[in-house]
């Protein structure tokens, strides 16, 4: 599967400070690409230097193939847009914000404004002026004009900021349809964990301006995921037995006595008293694991987000 | 680029700014009516009225008013992009900025000939009909009109100064207290009449509306007009390659 999006290096630098770090990142066609971190990680900074709103003090950014330069670039004619926040005319109302998105986008069907409004149910509120909208309501106009013209990978800085939990699932349920239903990849920075969870194929974690890992959702399922841990008195026995009686293929044996179990986590009692009943004797059994939270602080070094 | 001049057209709807277009309009219309107020010649006889004079108060008006409204007009189309946070989703278009910027220059342009179009209502009105009626010759009504669109040439010059003070201070304030003062120099320097008051870039539309008016202290050809004309020219090219270079090298952060 081919890269739509992939920095090289990429490097922020302001006077010493460097804020962006050698960020490597690779977003393939049809990613939902959650990049987590927290508030002044570095998240918006990198977004903005994909949009071509800031200068990378080193390395590259590739869009489509092509190496991106200022904003003077084909690319941006494929890609949707929220940067920070997404910023309206507003003495003007939702339609015409679209039409001027609409115009300089060079798109001729007038018809498209309806049926994006639509998309994010915003058309009965197409003719109230933009300063009427809460800010839920401006998110959602921002997904129609970064969605109006048909874009292939939609940039979303923190989208779901300023949503009630209706709102955020809906957005949610918004997101993964048009992934699903028009394969649309998205890159979406968030520093809520539970959304990036719920959301994401692909993980980048980003912490003081380094991108600390790129992750894809088996690679951390298989990281993060519960097993029964035990702790027994003859641990080659114990894996046979385990095999034999109950069919556990899924285990992974972790030396000093320790097994843990991938599979029949739910039946602590019924495993105990098998290993017990053919002279395996149980010192120690605890349901284990990592949630994403756990790993998040893990490689972060214990910072929590925001 | 059509497209962009209608995306800055239609971002105006609702807007002061075209209030303040007509109410900046307004004042030239009334000045200029002062010529139907009954009047006295030396002689004792009823005096008619004067359409190069009414043009000539119109265009002192609007000269004098000019430098604040059209700072003010240029600072808002500029810096809103910044104030509504726009800027982010404006520079994030597969467009140059060099041809955005000249989309609102272009639309300060316009927004310059509509108001002095408005500003002239009157007077060309008068001065057609009267000329339709032959009470005046329309070469004299032609210059007014001559006069209104040199003036609006004239007046564009300022313009990239006004565009680069509200980009860089992102707000329409720098541009309307630079606007507020050329105002207050224009108004002393039109009270004196003075020829050399051109070499102040924002004083240089006055020019034509003196060449128009008639018994002025000094009469004849201004001998400024050179060194005023490269004065204001310089102003113009130095001030629109400064907001060219900005514009093209600005990064857009959090804020601004």
């Amino acid at each position: 599967m081919s890269y739509i999006l992939r920095t090289h290096h990429l490097s922020k630098r302001y006077g010493a400070r460097e804020v962006i770090a050698d960020v490597n990142m690779n977003v393939k066609a049809g990613d939902v690409y959650g990049f987590l971190g927290q508030n002044g990680a570095g998240k918006t900074t990198t977004l903005r230097m994909m949009m071509g709103l800031v200068r990378p003090s080193a390395g590259e950014i590739e869009l489509f193939g092509a190496t991106l330069q200022g904003n003077n670039n084909k690319a941006m004619e494929r890609i949707g847009s929220i940067i920070e926040y997404p910023g309206f005319y507003h003495n003007l109302n939702a339609a015409d914000n679209l039409e001027i998105h609409r115009r300089l986008m060079g798109m001729g069907n007038k018809e498209c404004i309806d049926d994006v409004l639509s998309t994010v149910g915003l058309l009965d509120a197409k003719k109230q002026p933009v300063k009427n909208y809460s800010l839920g309501m401006k998110q959602r106009l921002g997904i129609a004009r970064a969605l109006l013209h048909h874009p292939e990978l939609l940039i979303l800085d923190e989208p779901t900021n300023g949503l009630d939990p209706g709102g955020m699932k809906e957005m949610r349920q918004l997101f993964l349809e048009l992934a699903s239903k028009r394969g649309i990849s998205f890159l979406i920075s968030s520093h809520q964990l539970s959304e990036i969870e719920l959301l994401a194929n692909k993980i980048g974690i980003i912490h003081q301006g380094k991108l600390l890992e790129e992750i894809d959702r088996e690679t951390l399922q298989k990281k993060t995921r519960h097993y029964l841990q035990l702790k027994v008195t003859d641990e080659r026995k114990a894996a046979f037995i385990l095999e034999q009686k109950l069919g556990i293929t899924d285990y992974v044996a972790a030396g000093s006595g320790v097994l843990r179990l991938y599979e029949h986590m739910g039946q602590p009692d019924q495993v105990t008293m098998l290993l017990a009943n053919n002279g395996v004797g149980v010192r120690e059994i605890m349901l284990s694991g990592d949630s994403l939270e756990d790993y998040y602080l893990k490689i972060t070094g214990g910072e929590r987000l925001d | 680029m059509i497209n962009l001049i209608y995306a800055e057209m239609t971002k105006l709807k609702n807007t002061k700014i075209l209030w303040l277009v007509f109410l900046g309009g307004i004042p030239a219309n009334l000045v200029s009516l002062y010529a139907f107020l009954p009047r006295v010649t030396p002689k004792g006889t009823a005096a008619g009225f004067d359409v190069q004079d009414m043009f000539y108060r119109q265009g002192m008006t609007i000269t004098i008013l000019a430098p604040f409204l059209f700072a003010l007009i240029t600072g808002y189309i500029l810096s809103r992009e910044y104030q509504e946070r726009t800027i982010n989703q404006l520079f994030s278009y597969p467009i140059p900025r060099v041809r955005i910027l000249f989309a609102k220059l272009v639309t300060v342009l316009l927004l310059i000939v509509l108001t002095s179009a408005i500003s002239c209502v009157t007077v060309t009105a008068t001065g057609l009909i009267a000329s339709f009626t032959q009470q005046t010759d329309f070469e004299i009504v032609w210059s007014g009109i001559r006069m209104n669109l040199l003036a609006c040439l004239l007046s564009f010059g300022t313009v990239p100064v006004a565009a680069a003070l509200s980009m860089v201070g992102k707000s329409v304030i720098p541009a309307a207290v630079l606007g507020g003062f050329a105002t207050i120099v224009t108004l002393f320097g039109e009270m004196g009449h003075g020829m050399d008051g051109i070499l102040f870039p924002w004083f240089m539309p006055y020019w034509p509306v003196r060449e128009l008016a008639q018994g002025l202290a000094d009469n004849g050809p201004n001998p400024y007009v050179g060194s005023g004309t490269v004065i204001l020219a310089a102003t113009f090219i130095v001030s629109l390659l400064f907001c060219i270079t900005y514009y093209k090298n600005a990064e857009i952060h959090s804020g601004s």
